[in-house]
């Protein structure tokens, strides 16, 4: 799991029990029980874990301790607290469809056969407003067959994230697998969070055969890597080993080199060219109105103007692309990304720099797929300079990371850095560094 | 893009009938908030860098470890990427004013968007401290009129209850 944010308030475990413990009335100044039930999953003992039973348990109606109850909920559920099934059970009758919703979400964590809890949660699909999503996942993830007929009367549904994850559990509990060739369709669907959900079906479905495809969906690079790297882990034996022997799944199915490594590579040089888009201009749009819209949250959209900006304004980009660094894509993590990949395409060698030292060895956790961005630029660029630079993120703990900085190194044809990196404790490493 | 209206008529559709006077109501009812939503609209939108980066500000105040979290060193940029965010979902918040319902917020901002930051292990807390913050800085008749500011509270609300 990604704990990048996970202690980002920096509250002991004292603390965050006080606090949560601590009557909404009388709150220090500032201070947040929400906060506070978020920072307890950094700590996996048995007094977080009843601290933040009591906080389920407070009833007051109020937002401020609505929420509370809810985060805690959640992070019983990260923290796999089985003690606390009963009581997560008892929410599961809650009005709140968002305490309900995390009630659910953390029985899946948390896991269980108790064929009366998971009826329990199989019939809250036939209860208004409640998020099906999530309910569907949980019976499809703890294996409750006699929920299909229910889920099966999902797949139409208007909101194509509950449609999706309807034939995603239907070929998980059935064993056919059908209805996911519709879910790889929702990958260029024009909502982005209908794209970005399929590709969570897709992982839960271990349809390694969608691989391509994901590689292809105009989402954010980050959606597309987890997908890749969850079906290559699953695949090749690296991850819930056991889960998937108990389950007859062939874990050795996927082979690096054919089956990982072109579409891996694919998504992290990130090309608009290799993706499928769907957005298109009405009219040729101006470089400004480009450059803007790489701040949009939509990365399809960021891509279409990428695709654009190398098509239509290759010379006059690049001032262009600085001067709104400066000015604003600096502080926005989504520009910052943009811009640090679109300097590299268009071999903008003034940016050397700015590459590696705002880029490439950017501390702050927000900006991390600019380090790699810039990495797959400074090997775009061809400065042999960088090589050092690159070298040294192969100490980094983030694979990414590792992964481009591989790349690039290959790209400005050195391999001085693979034999360390054969030695990496990441198989995905040591099979890229042995690759080349 | 769901509101009010679209709500009503096409439930009415559905059952193959004219609205009923409750649908009509909850139709006058929305007709007659909008004044005070769009002057809300209007507001919001002009003051939206400012309101954006206060309250993140306050944030980060309130919390100052977020200053050094992870390996984080610089202040203004690590505020100006939860701006990004917030600002999002403020824009999704004046969408709303505007349609008199909370369509664009649950198709572009919540629905989905819980999943994903579960998944991600991404932090909802800033966000819940700072449009908290934005809630409790709102103020009238400074900002904008009583009613335009139920509104866009209302909507605050309605985003902290849905993100966290």
């Amino acid at each position: 799991m990604d704990k990048r944010f996970s202690s980002m308030f920096g509250l002991s475990e004292a603390e965050s029990i006080l606090l949560l413990d601590t009557p909404l009335g009388q709150l220090p100044e500032g201070q947040s029980r929400y906060v506070a039930a978020c920072e307890l999953v950094n700590f996996p003992t048995e007094a977080a874990i009843q601290a933040l039973i009591r906080a389920v348990q407070n009833p007051n109606p109020e937002l401020d301790n609505r929420i509370v109850r809810r985060k805690s909920i959640e992070t019983l559920g990260r923290l796999s607290a089985v003690q606390a099934l009963p009581m997560i059970r008892d929410c599961l009758g809650d009005e709140d469809c968002y305490t309900v919703e995390n009630a659910v979400w953390a029985i899946g964590e948390i896991g269980t056969d108790d064929a009366v809890l998971l009826e329990q949660v199989a019939q809250l699909l036939e209860t208004p407003n409640q998020t099906y999503r999530v309910i569907i996942h949980t019976l499809a993830k703890l294996g409750y067959e006699p929920a299909v007929a229910r889920i099966k009367t999902f797949v139409d549904d208007e909101d194509t994230t509950i449609a999706s994850a309807a034939m995603t559990a239907i070929a998980r509990l059935t064993g056919d697998r059908t209805p996911l060739s519709q879910v790889v369709e929702f990958l260029l669907h024009p909502n982005v969070y209908t794209r970005r959900l399929a590709i969570q079906d897709l992982i839960d479905a271990q349809h390694d055969e969608a691989i391509p495809a994901i590689a292809r969906t105009p989402v954010s690079l980050v959606f597309r890597l987890r997908g890749i790297r969850m079906l290559a882990d699953a695949g090749t034996g690296n991850a819930g080993t056991n889960q998937a022997k108990s389950a007859g799944i062939d874990i050795d199915r996927l082979n690096f080199a054919t089956d990982i490594q072109p579409w891996l590579e694919q998504v992290l040089w990130d090309r608009p060219e290799d993706l499928t888009l769907v957005h298109e201009y009405d009219q040729p749009p101006t470089l400004e109105f480009l450059i803007n819209e790489l701040y949009q949250t939509d990365f399809g959209r960021c891509y279409l103007a990428v695709k654009t900006i190398l098509a239509e304004h290759r010379e006059i980009a690049p001032a262009a692309l600085m001067v709104a660094y400066q000015e604003k894509a600096r502080a926005d993590y989504g520009g910052h990304y943009h811009v640090m990949k679109l300097l590299g395409r268009l071999h903008y060698e003034p940016a050397f720099e700015l590459m590696v030292q705002e880029g490439l060895n950017n501390p702050q956790p927000q900006f991390q797929k600019s380090r790699f961005a810039a990495a797959l630029s400074l090997g775009e660029l061809g400065n042999v300079e960088a090589i050092p630079a690159l070298k040294a993120c192969l100490d980094s703990p983030i694979w990414t990371i590792k992964y481009a900085a591989l790349m690039a190194l290959e790209k400005l044809g050195d391999r001085t850095a693979h034999d360390l990196a054969a030695q990496d404790s990441d198989w995905l490493i040591r099979a890229k560094a042995t690759s080349m | 893009m769901k509101s009010v209206v679209t709500t009503v008529i096409t439930s009415a559709d559905a059952a193959g009938r004219f609205p009923s006077s409750s649908d009509l109501e909850s139709v006058q009812g929305s007709i007659q908030r909008a004044a005070a939503r769009l002057e809300a609209a209007e507001k919001l939108a002009n003051n939206l860098d400012n309101v954006a980066k206060e309250a993140y500000a306050a944030c980060i105040k309130k919390y100052p470890y977020l200053n050094d979290s992870g390996e984080a060193n610089s202040t203004d940029t690590f505020k100006a990427k939860c701006e990004r965010d917030i600002k999002h979902y403020m824009r999704l918040i004046q969408y709303c004013l505007v349609v008199g319902g909370t369509g664009p917020l649950d198709e572009w901002g919540i629905a989905g968007g819980r999943e994903v930051y579960r998944a991600l292990n991404l932090p909802t807390a800033p966000y819940v401290e700072a449009l908290s913050f934005a809630r409790s800085r709102g103020c009238a008749p400074r900002d904008m009129s009583v009613q335009a500011l139920v509104e866009y509270n209302a909507l605050l609300d309605y985003t902290i209850n849905s993100l966290s």
